[in-house]
């Protein structure tokens, strides 16, 4: 029971950091974006390039960190993953989102975001092998916390629940406390008036993809480290990432991460419960009972 | 109107003349027989290129009561629907009294119970491995129309027991893929080894594409299992087998042919498989396996190393020489002499034109088979189940290493054991 509720919190930990960039979009853009996910593959796998740059032109970085197989080539590699996926970000909405906003309805740019997830996936398939991948082949062993209850935890997952929540209060704190997550906050309330007072639309989206795509970046390096690296690892999450962002209420981040980790802390537990077959139904278990409650999602505003 | 009809008559007439003088040429007939195969796929293709192949040997040695065999092929796309559409053209409008096909159960199942069975047509496939096949079989509804010339996942589990036996496990949790395969052969297992004594602690279904399979694995963790068996794919296998050994699981392990891959090998780590075994179905080892790599070769220029390239080979010579036995060529007559061509009293030989040449003479006299081919000595049961032999292997270096071949009789024979 404490090994399925700290088994849930971990795995909660990826799918609110994820849920966070697609919230905001979904708030601010308007549309649901079933490429998001696949963000958090295009940063796990830049990190990979890049970490084994790193590892080739300086030996001396990929000494570990401790117990976690985190090493300084890695930590840098994800930084660059952070900019590279929010870029990339940028660049499908230029190319693919911008015009059909000025142009088509919401459905067509789901469909859209449909397209732009498949040229992703594949174009990662095609270069990096469709078989999954891991930055260290080693496998990071876990530490036994506590005998009774029996509690056995891996240091990196770990470090990856710190990170991620380090990561989300640093986003609550822009977002609550600076002009810059006022004015963000200001265009999904009403775009028009935020205008009216000087907030430059464009640059606000263009800050929105940036900040959900290096959110998703680094929710795919700490899925990757926890997990693998495979090029359908966002198709595998975005069902999980929607339900955690459709629980907590679209646009509302401490919803996003309270989502997260009741999606991730309901596949573990669930597991008590029914066989393990059952276990994908879960997520949407939770999304219709929820939002029967609350149709608005637990921190979402009706508008 | 009335003028047409009068015109028409004598076109009508002269018609049916010219049909009626074609019979006259007989020498040139043709039989034509089915053939429902996944044509579209990379590994389907050389299945039905083998199975062609087995036709123009067939051919060769004068075809079916002296009427050349006509294989129409068609393309099942691995996809039940247009499968059963191929299916239902070859017996209506073709009206072939035999179906080869197809390779996917999923695909295999519905042509059976919606098509060929209905219509009376005999079907025989090469690959399809379910044991539904064998329920349904049981339940009288084949009306002993099916057969195929692959073993079941009944024998694969079976081998995965006596692994499980000879190496003395007294308690083992099970990972199985969550599909038809993955619950057929983790219930068979479960079943087998509880049999011989063993506890089961846990049996965890996997699914695919899970964002962590943590629970899962913690799962079958608790149950404190001496063992482990995993019949999953690649993919999921290195996933859950990673987290396993990183919590402290159990290295002894007995792992299904799915997981014989060196992306698995590679992802877990060869150093945490030293205690895995694997098992796989085998070719026989038997001079008439080795003639027929030697045919294989001979005409394509490659080892036939592709899944159910000696199985389809034997499929379709076992059905031609059940047409060539068969009375009339209806389904149930057919496969009525399938029992006649796979008789282990009958008269051992090896289909070649040569050796057909002979079986066939050794029919005209009314003498039993024993058709011993690409697969060995077949020898179908009452449900028109085949056994195979098999093998164990490990992980090595190199990839994977043989270390134990099962002969058809150690497999029956455990089978047997078991009761069932």
């Amino acid at each position: 029971m404490i090994q399925s509720l700290f088994d849930g919190i971990l795995v909660g930990a990826i799918l609110s950091l994820g849920a966070i960039g697609l919230t905001l979009m979904m708030h601010i853009l308007r549309f649901a974006n079933f490429s998001h996910a696949e963000l958090l593959s295009v940063g796990a796998y830049v990190a990979l390039v890049f970490d084994g740059a790193f590892a080739t032109l300086a030996p001396f970085l990929t000494n570990k960190w401790g117990a976690l197989s985190a090493t300084t080539a890695l930590a840098l590699a994800t930084l660059l993953a952070i900019a590279i996926a929010g870029v990339t970000a940028v660049i499908a909405d230029r190319l693919v989102f911008k015009r059909l906003r000025e142009a088509a309805g919401p459905l067509t740019m789901v469909f859209a975001s449909f397209g732009v997830a498949l040229i992703m996936r594949n174009v990662i398939g095609l270069i990096f092998g469709l078989q999954s991948i891991h930055y260290s082949n080693e496998i990071a062993f876990a530490v036994v916390v506590s005998t009774d209850p029996f509690l056995l935890v891996k240091p990196d997952q770990l470090f990856v629940l710190a990170l991620a929540l380090v990561a989300m209060a640093a986003l609550h704190v822009v977002m609550a406390r600076t002009p810059l997550g006022f004015a963000l906050r200001a265009i999904s309330e009403n775009p028009s008036l935020a205008q009216v007072n000087g907030i430059n639309l464009s640059r606000m989206v263009t800050i929105t993809w940036l900040i959900g795509g290096g959110m998703a970046a680094l929710a795919g390096v700490s899925y990757a480290v926890t997990n693998h690296l495979s090029p359908v690892m966002g198709r595998d999450l975005v069902l999980s990432l929607f339900a955690a962002a459709i629980l907590g209420g679209l646009g509302s981040v401490p919803g996003a991460v309270i989502g997260g980790f009741v999606v991730g802390l309901a596949s573990s537990l669930a597991l008590l419960i029914v066989p393990a077959g059952y276990k994908p139904a879960i997520p949407f278990l939770l999304i219709i009972i929820a939002l029967y409650v609350r149709p608005n999602g637990l921190f979402g505003e009706a508008r | 109107m009335k003028n047409f009809k009068l015109l028409a008559l004598p076109a009508f007439a002269a018609a049916g003349l010219l049909l009626a003088g074609e019979p006259a040429q007989a020498q040139d007939c043709t039989q034509k027989v089915g053939a429902v195969l996944p044509t579209s796929v990379d590994w389907g293709r050389p299945i039905a290129e083998t199975a062609q192949f087995a036709v123009d040997i067939f051919n060769e040695a004068g075809g079916v009561k002296g009427c050349k065999v006509d294989m129409i092929l068609r393309d099942t796309q691995v996809d039940p629907k247009v499968g059963v559409d191929a299916a239902k053209a070859l017996v209506d409008l073709e009206k072939v009294p035999l179906l080869l096909g197809a390779v996917s159960s999923g695909v295999s199942m519905p042509i059976l119970t919606s098509v060929t069975v209905p219509s009376n047509v005999m079907q025989m496939s090469c690959c399809s491995s379910s044991t539904a096949f064998t329920a349904v079989a049981e339940e009288g509804k084949t009306n002993g129309l099916w057969f195929r010339t692959f073993a079941t996942t009944r024998n694969q589990a079976a081998v995965a027991a006596m692994l499980i036996r000879d190496k003395g496990y007294k308690s083992v949790a099970i990972f199985y893929k969550n599909d038809d395969w993955g619950q057929d052969i983790g219930k068979l297992v479960a079943a087998d080894i509880e049999k011989l004594g063993v506890t089961v602690t846990a049996n965890v279904a996997i699914n695919d594409g899970q964002p962590s399979y943590r629970a899962e694995v913690t799962e079958a963790l608790k149950s404190q299992p001496e063992a482990l068996y995993v019949a999953l794919y690649p993919t999921e296998g290195s996933a859950v087998l990673r987290e396993w050994v990183s919590l402290g699981g159990t290295q002894k392990m007995v792992v299904a042919n799915s997981l014989k891959s060196d992306e698995f090998r590679d992802a877990v780590g060869l150093q945490y498989l030293g205690e895995a075994v694997g098992h796989d179905s085998a070719p026989p080892r038997t001079d008439s396996a080795a003639s027929f790599v030697d045919l294989y070769k001979a005409k394509f220029n490659a080892e036939p190393n592709g899944p159910g390239l000696p199985n389809v080979f034997d499929a379709v010579m076992i059905s031609l020489l059940a047409m060539e036995a068969a009375p009339e060529l209806t389904g149930d007559q057919i496969a009525a002499q399938v029992g006649k061509i796979t008789d282990p009293s009958g008269m051992t030989f090896f289909p070649n034109a040569d050796g057909l040449k002979a079986a066939k003479d050794a029919l005209a006299e009314g003498k039993a088979l024993s058709y011993t081919g690409a697969t060995g000595a077949v020898k179908f049961d009452a449900n028109g189940d085949v056994s195979a032999p098999a093998v164990a292997w490990t992980f090595t270096d190199a990839g994977t290493a043989e270390s134990q071949y099962f002969t058809i009789e150690d497999v029956d024979g455990f089978i047997g054991s078991l009761g069932n």
